[in-house]
């Protein structure tokens, strides 16, 4: 069972509480909740504003555009479907909307990536077609 | 919060192996055997006890039947690398509150494969990290790694320093794993795992089980003439959990230093056993808990020596670093140092005068932010 599964590149196992995220990621979208209370806009998707608990969570549409805040050149991905890909450029980058969201830098000048770089946000297909996963990219990378 | 009447009466650890597929069971029974051993206590006597692990699927109450006690209390200390120092909390609670004399808490790890291992990453874990290709724990705390050397100037060398200092502490210690001397050219020439963090920045997997005995203190008198208290505790989970701009060098031990040391002095600590999953992780520590400011953490350990006869002793039976994490044991392996020492029972690398020790524990590393769990005890040696 491990092993069958191991095989695959992860995926999300989108729950009732993400579907939303996920389906406007397929779309080509990248979006946060925000709170209808309180304002505060929020990432990963959670069922409650983490500042005030309302459960008024709106999703709303980020720019998709960001810094680089922190980096890391993977060489043994935990799951070693993904060793193809290795090295892979994990990062932080912090949104323009004030939230730090989790990922991987793609494109081809991504050796070049340094602390405070602008990114921007790209849609990667995966293996289900229903499926995609917001990554980033440096500004300035060829289309 | 400051404890009056909880001891820490015995330990027991097992042999750590790289390759034993030895059950955890196992592992529990002669960790915990050696302590009761060591206190000379009947296992009738125990009327407590705590699991933590994450090589079993089975919970406390059925690990209890499988090592038939019966008990009044039964936990799962179930905290990631902190898992060792909140149980003892847990523990000296209920002692506390009268539920029972005698806790036994164990922590192990196994590679059996006939048991059912990982559990399933958590949804965060799973939704919104794994699908990226990340790398584990490694490539989390590089990303902190890099801040802390970005935004105050740390070099490879200081945190180097932390993990040669430790295993010049291993050298004398037969539970280590590693005992052969490393230097800084070891440290700097390892070989890269996520960058900047390196091979010997990371710990050796490993089986094996820790055991620390809780008892009241009127029980622990009639067991022990080496009398260690509980002084004082404190936890926080999830620092920072509502700031989307958290900052990933300070984790919440920040707030458990603050705590610890309302009750007592820095410098009354004569020795620091420090949850070193990483160096990093070693260093944001002692600044976080006040030893230096926030970002001198490499200019501190520049400064001093933190080998078990230096003027900082910090791990000083080698650590996770160089004796191996057998899983969640590991956030027991402090403990279980701390008493050793505490109890003059450190042959090798006993630090002079040991009195009071420092221990944390940390769990756990979270959605764009740390650290899950953050925790500290200080425990003391009374005559």
């Amino acid at each position: 069972m491990a092993e069958a599964s191991a095989l695959k590149k992860s995926l999300p196992k989108i729950n009732k509480v993400d579907a939303p995220y996920w389906q406007a990621a397929a779309a080509g979208k990248l979006v946060l909740q925000k709170c209808r209370d309180c304002g505060k806009v929020q990432f990963f998707p959670r069922v409650a504003c983490v500042d005030c608990f309302s459960g008024a969570l709106d999703w709303v549409e980020a720019k998709g555009a960001g810094k680089i805040h922190s980096f890391t050149w993977v060489r043994v991905p935990r799951n070693p479907a993904f060793k193809e890909d290795a090295p892979i450029c994990y990062i932080n980058v912090m949104l323009d909307e004030g939230v730090i969201v989790e990922s991987r830098l793609v494109g081809d000048s991504k050796d070049k990536v340094k602390m405070g770089d602008r990114v921007r946000v790209v849609f990667q297909e995966t293996h289900s077609p229903e499926i995609k996963l917001p990554m980033f990219e440096l500004m300035g990378s060829p289309r | 919060m400051r404890r009056k009447k909880v001891c820490l009466v015995s330990y027991g650890s097992t042999e750590y192996s790289r390759k034993s597929e030895e059950s955890v069971l196992t592992h529990y029974a002669n960790a915990i055997r050696q302590a009761l051993e060591r206190a000379r206590l009947h296992k009738k006597e125990v009327r407590g006890l705590s699991i933590t692990t994450q090589a079993s699927p089975d919970f406390s109450p059925h690990v209890a039947e499988q090592l038939g006690l019966e008990v009044d209390w039964v936990l799962n200390g179930d905290y990631g690398g902190a898992g060792g120092v909140m149980s003892v909390r847990r523990a000296a609670d209920a002692i506390e509150c009268g539920h029972l004399e005698v806790a036994v808490l164990v922590g192990g790890n196994s590679f059996d494969k006939s048991v059912a291992h990982q559990r399933p990453l958590e949804y965060q874990r799973a939704n919104y990290v794994d699908v990226y290709g990340y790398g584990g724990p490694n490539s989390l705390m590089a990303l902190i790694q890099r801040l802390h050397m970005e935004n105050y100037g740390t070099t490879l060398e200081q945190i180097g320093k932390i993990a040669v200092a430790q295993r010049a502490n291993a050298i004398n210690n037969p539970q280590a794993l590693f005992r052969e001397p490393m230097s800084m050219q070891d440290y700097l020439k390892s070989r890269m795992i996520s960058d900047p963090i390196r091979l010997f920045d990371c710990v050796m997997p490993c089986s094996g089980a820790e055991c620390v005995i809780l008892a009241s203190e009127e029980k622990a008198k009639k067991i022990t003439d080496k009398l260690v208290y509980l002084v004082t505790d404190a936890e926080i989970s999830h620092y920072q959990v509502a700031d989307m701009q958290p900052d990933k060098t300070t984790f919440g031990t920040k707030v458990v230093g603050e705590r610890i040391f309302s009750e007592v002095r820095r410098e009354d600590i004569d020795l620091l056993e420090i949850y070193d999953d990483y160096p990093i992780a070693v260093m944001i520590q002692i600044e976080d808990l006040g030893f230096c400011k926030k970002g001198d953490g490499g200019k501190f350990v520049d400064a001093r020596d933190l080998t078990y006869n230096g003027d900082f002793p910090v791990n000083t039976g080698g650590g996770e670093l160089s004796v191996g994490q057998a899983g969640l044991a590991g956030g027991f392996l402090h403990i279980v140092e701390a008493l050793r020492q505490l109890r003059g029972e450190a042959e090798g690398h006993q630090v002079k005068q040991a009195e009071r020790a420092l221990v944390t524990g940390i769990g756990w590393l979270n959605y764009g932010r740390n650290l899950g769990t953050t925790a500290a005890i200080v425990i003391e040696r009374r005559q």
